[in-house]
Order: C-alpha cells, then sequence, then structure tokens
C-alpha cells in the first residue's frame, strides 16, 4: 500500500498544475498580506486608538437609541460598548487589522482555496487515469482494485493536508514578517465579563470545524469522478453543490428532510458562529449525519469502481 | 500437444446490453508456443483481451491462468501476465524510467537492476530519462514490452505489438519474442492486422468471427500438399498434368498442381521424358493472407449479434 501512495506521489508532483495549486496558494496569502500592510501604514497615524474607541462608544449609544432594535441587536451593541470602556479604562488598545493572529485568522478563510485545490485533485486522481488511457496498464497488475482505489483516496487526503500546513506555515511567516511588532488584544464578553479572546484557540476550532465541508467535499468529487470518470464534472459538480448548497437547503428548509441532507450540515463552523441555516441542530447529530453520507459515498465509489469493465 | 496448457478461454461469453460480443470460446495456450490472434475489425479481438486480462468479466465462463482461475483469485493469476492493451498508454508527463519504476512498484521482486535489464533489452538505454511525451510511437511500444516484461511473466498478451516500429525493430521483435518463447517457455498470444507479421511470428493461429472462434491451427502444417511446378512448353506440361490426372491451377508461368510428395521424382521424370524443360518446383503455400480472408469471408465488419 506505500508503494501504492509513492506511485500516487510521485505521479501528483509530476504534473505542472499541482505546483501550479501550490504557487497560487502561496500568492493568495502573499497578496491581501501584502495589500493589507500597505492600506495599514497609510491610515493609522490620523487619529489615536483612543478617539476611535470613543467614537465607537458614540456611535454605538447612538444606534441603541433606536426604538426598533430586536433584545439581540441591543444585547450586541451593549456588549460593544463594554468592551470599548474597558478598553479605554484599562489601557488596552484593539488590534488593528494588522498582527499575526488576525492575518491568520483571516487567511483561515483561504481553506476555501486548499478544498478547491484538493477537489480537483480528487476528482482526476481516477478520471485521468481513464480519458489517458493509463487504466489499463495500472489494473493489469498484481493488485486489486480495492488497493488502487484506497491508494488514491488515501493520496488525495495526503495531498489535502499538505496545502493545509502549507496554507498555516505560510500564513504564520507572511504574517510574522509584515506584521510582526504589532501588540494588541482582542476581547470579548463571556458571561458579563470582559476577557482576553483565545484568538489560536478559535482559530484551531475554526480549522477543525472547517474539516467537516473539507471531507464532504473531497468525498463527493472522488466519488463523482470515479463513477463517471470525468473530472470537469465531478469538479463542477462539487463547487456547484458548494456554492448553492445554502440556498438549496434554504429551499428544502420547510420540510423535515432537509435534516438528512449532507449539505444542511456539511458546513460545521456554523456551531462556531451560531446562526444555523436549520434549526435544532446539534454537534452529534451533525456529525453522524456526515458520517453516514460519507461511508455511503465512499461505498459507492468502491462499487463502481471495482465493478465495472474497463473500456477506456 | 502434451504440455498443459498455461491459458485456458473455458466457454467464455460476453453480453453487452443484449448484444453477444463473444460466444462460448474455447481456446488454450501452451508455454513456448506464440499464438496469433485474427480477426477482422469487431470480431471481438480486444473483449477477448480485456476478459484475459481482468479488465472485463466474462457474463459466463472462466479464464484458467497457470491453474488459477483469473475471476477468483486474481491477484495470483494475473501476476503472471505480462500485457500491452492496444497502445500502450504511459503517463506522458514522467520519463519513461519513472513509468517503469510506477509499474516495478506493483509487482513484487522487480529489482533496479532487472529495471535497467529491461530498458536494455528493448533497446532504449539512451531515451529512458527522458518524458515519454517525447517518444516516437515506435519508442512508446518499446517502452509498454518494457513494462510487459518486467516480472517476467509467463504468459505475455499484445495487442498490434508491432505498430509504429519501424522494420528493423519489428524484426528484433519478432526475434525476441522467439527468445522468450523458445528459452524461458513463455506463452505468447498476439493480436495482429498485420497477417504477414503474424505468418512469420507465430507457431499457431486462432481465428475469431463474429464473437466465435472459426478456427485454431498451426501454422506451416500442410493438410494437403501442393506444389508449384514451373516447366515449358507449357500446353505440353498442361496436357502431361491432365494425363495423369493431377488436378491443378494456372498461376504465373507456372502451375500449382495438388500432389503427394513422393509422386514428385517420377512426375519430374515424365516430364524429362517428354523433353519438357523443368524450372522450378517447389512446395506451394497458401499465404495466411489468402487462408484468413477464405475463412472469414472478405472480412466484413461483422454486425452484432443481437440476442
Amino acid at each position: 500500500m506505500l508503494k501504492l501512495i509513492q506511485n500516487e506521489w510521485m505521479k501528483l508532483w509530476h504534473k505542472k498544475g499541482t505546483w501550479a495549486m501550490i504557487a497560487l496558494l502561496i500568492l493568495f496569502i502573499i497578496g491581501p498580506g501584502v495589500m493589507l500592510k500597505y492600506y495599514e501604514t497609510k491610515t493609522t497615524e490620523d487619529i489615536t486608538w483612543q478617539e476611535s474607541e470613543q467614537k465607537a462608544i458614540n456611535n454605538n449609544k447612538e444606534m441603541m437609541k433606536d426604538d426598533g432594535l430586536s433584545a439581540d441587536d441591543k444585547k450586541r451593541f451593549e456588549e460593544q460598548i463594554a468592551i470599548s470602556e474597558y478598553r479605554l479604562a484599562n489601557d488596552v488598545p484593539s488590534q488593528e487589522d494588522g498582527s499575526v493572529e488576525s492575518f491568520m485568522s483571516f487567511t483561515g478563510s483561504m481553506l476555501t482555496v486548499v478544498t478547491l485545490f484538493t477537489v480537483i485533485v480528487a476528482a482526476s486522481i481516477v478520471s485521468s487515469e481513464f480519458s489517458t488511457g493509463t487504466i489499463k496498464m495500472l489494473l493489469t497488475r498484481p493488485v486489486s482494485r480495492a488497493k488502487i482505489l484506497t491508494s488514491k483516496l488515501l493520496t488525495t487526503f495526503i495531498f489535502g493536508l499538505f496545502l493545509f500546513v502549507v496554507n498555516v506555515v505560510v500564513s504564520a511567516l507572511v504574517g510574522l514578517i509584515l506584521f510582526g511588532g504589532t501588540t494588541g488584544v482582542e476581547l470579548e464578553m463571556v458571561n458579563g465579563q470582559v476577557v482576553e479572546k483565545a484568538v489560536w484557540n478559535d482559530l484551531a476550532y475554526h480549522y477543525l470545524l472547517s474539516g467537516g465541508n473539507f471531507v464532504m467535499s473531497i468525498l463527493f468529487a472522488f466519488l463523482v469522478g470515479s463513477v463517471f470518470r470525468s473530472s470537469s464534472l465531478a469538479i463542477g459538480l462539487t463547487m456547484f453543490l458548494s456554492f448553492t448548497g445554502g440556498i438549496i437547503v434554504m429551499f428544502l428548509s420547510r420540510f423535515e428532510i432537509v435534516k438528512y441532507i449532507w449539505l444542511t450540515h456539511s458546513d460545521l463552523t456554523q456551531y462556531e458562529k451560531g446562526n444555523f441555516i436549520v434549526d435544532d441542530m446539534t454537534m452529534p447529530f451533525s456529525l453522524t449525519i456526515l458520517a453516514i453520507y460519507a461511508v455511503l459515498f465512499l461505498v459507492i465509489s468502491y462499487m463502481s469502481f471495482m465493478k465495472r469493465d474497463v473500456t477506456a | 500437444m502434451t504440455t498443459q496448457p498455461i491459458v485456458q478461454l473455458q466457454n467464455i461469453s460476453k453480453t453487452i446490453r443484449g448484444k453477444q460480443l463473444i460466444q462460448q470460446l474455447n481456446i488454450d495456450l501452451y508455454p513456448g508456443q506464440i499464438t496469433g490472434f485474427l480477426g477482422p475489425n469487431g470480431a471481438g479481438k480486444t473483449t477477448t483481451i480485456r476478459m484475459m486480462t481482468g479488465l472485463m468479466r466474462p457474463t459466463e465462463g472462466k479464464v484458467i491462468i497457470d491453474g488459477l482461475s483469473l475471476q477468483d483469485n486474481y491477484e495470483e493469476a494475473i501476476s503472471k501476465v505480462g500485457v500491452i492493451v492496444e497502445n500502450p498508454e504511459m503517463y506522458k508527463y514522467m520519463t519513461g524510467y519513472k513509468n517503469l519504476l510506477h509499474f516495478a512498484r506493483m509487482h513484487k521482486n522487480v529489482t533496479k537492476e532487472r529495471i535497467e535489464e529491461v530498458v536494455k533489452q528493448v533497446g532504449l538505454e539512451k531515451r529512458i530519462h527522458e518524458k515519454v511525451s517525447t517518444y516516437s510511437l515506435g519508442m512508446r511500444q518499446r517502452l509498454g514490452l518494457a513494462q510487459a516484461l518486467l516480472h517476467r511473466p509467463k504468459f505475455l498478451i499484445l495487442d498490434e505489438p508491432t505498430n509504429g516500429l519501424d522494420p528493423a525493430g519489428i524484426r528484433e521483435f519478432r526475434m525476441y519474442l522467439r527468445k522468450i518463447a523458445e528459452e524461458d517457455g513463455v506463452s505468447v498470444f498476439v493480436s495482429s492486422h498485420l497477417l504477414s507479421e503474424i505468418e512469420l511470428m507465430c507457431d499457431r493461429v486462432a481465428v475469431i468471427q463474429n464473437g466465435k472462434l472459426i478456427d485454431i491451427r498451426d501454422i506451416n502444417v500442410e493438410t494437403s500438399s501442393f506444389y508449384y511446378i514451373e516447366a515449358t512448353p507449357n500446353d505440353q506440361a498442361a496436357a502431361l498434368l491432365q494425363k495423369h490426372d493431377y488436378n491443378f491451377v494456372t498461376e504465373n508461368n507456372g502451375y500449382v498442381v495438388e500432389i503427394k510428395k513422393e509422386d514428385i521424382p517420377k512426375v519430374i521424370s515424365q516430364f524429362v521424358n517428354e523433353g519438357i524443360q523443368i524450372f522450378a518446383v517447389q512446395p506451394h503455400q497458401k499465404t495466411l493472407e489468402d487462408q484468413f480472408l477464405e475463412m472469414t469471408g472478405g472480412g466484413q465488419i461483422a454486425e452484432a449479434n443481437s440476442k
């Protein structure tokens, strides 16, 4: 099995597209970093942070006067005012846009790019063998088809993890180089107390939750790629679902069945923000549904790959 | 044939969407023998080969390789087979060597030394570290042969192996197949459209048409004997042959006569006695092409048999 993965890894890195992905990912991190840095140096000198905090307090107080506010909104404004006052009282400047932490939180959104690139690999790793005809060479070896498919699936995940590591390491480096010097503290209200936000924990949690969408997208692309043997269909369909997934779920939200669709659950980051597309969801329930779909996708992929006649 | 067959196709049938592509095919292949596989386009050659390599499952019947069923014991059975199905499709973005390394990893006990050895055998030493996308068709064929030979298979399946090879390459290839068949006892199964090629290369031919095996016979074994006789004057020779009740037809400047070998000296002395000048007396063989066209009736593309 190790040798098979080694083979897949070798093939993957001999494709130009793979290198292009890495280059793009790094560019996507450095580009916004440089832009942020540029604007930061331009704007910071205008007013002191105390003045801007005072402004924010006044603004928020103005907003509070509106009678049509919901209880939630009211609470949010109160919290913001409390935080701002805490900052002024205790001399704790807020973080400007530029800091290693905030930059890394920002590049947390790059996980979409990591997912997209991994989806491309997942979609083509099986189907490209069919379109080039090399599948005949691959399947007339003393290795069962199940093992070959497994090696391809594992290689896809290893590649995804690799991209993730690249993402984290590069954004940390870029953040350090560009914003290393700035200090600041993120604050938040917990149970009526102003406390320091655990930025790193939140980031790790965000990454972990993003894993849900990552895994499901890959398995789905892998499924379509190996069943229909068309990488473009697999990439297209996976992307389509990830963009329109929310809308589809919205449309179906009147029906009970929406709870049992993986699209409702694959974006686990909704647990982080707390705004759910569909009410009454719990983490264990979501994970169970996702697990069931994951197994289903895998079973279909394996069945079709192992049973079918190869005519490519 | 006294030896055990290494490959047996037992009652293989294949039906796809109601169309019976292959009907109860039975073929035995023996070690050390090169068998040609002929048939008009659409006869089912590639389908048969795909079933022999596990790419397709037969609807009915079994493929037995060295005593093991390909369907039940896939990994062990296929490890004895080397394959080129149609064009050898390689990973074009990698070098020839990396391609071989890739396939070598999928077999047990294929060392780096073995790869070097095979590369030398197929004559690719100079270009093996270049990308396959820069190779000519002939070079890809050589690389295809190299990957099929890596694991020293007992049974070699080649689909159109000489396609794209230059004359020297074809000759080399033929000699090489002969060598491994004779020295290592490898059984070779070659499909080709080049009848003259098959004729030169094979010991036996299997002919398939409309998914049915219509003939399997040894090459160079005559069923009845024909001799070509060239003599002048022509009409006198013809009269003499007619007088002795031989069947003959005119061909080129002489006659093809159905005659037993032991009767040849008698005929010659009769010709000499009559003062007829003899220029040539030689065994006459129908070319494989003649035989093939005779068997397949002109070789139209077969209509698929609907069930």
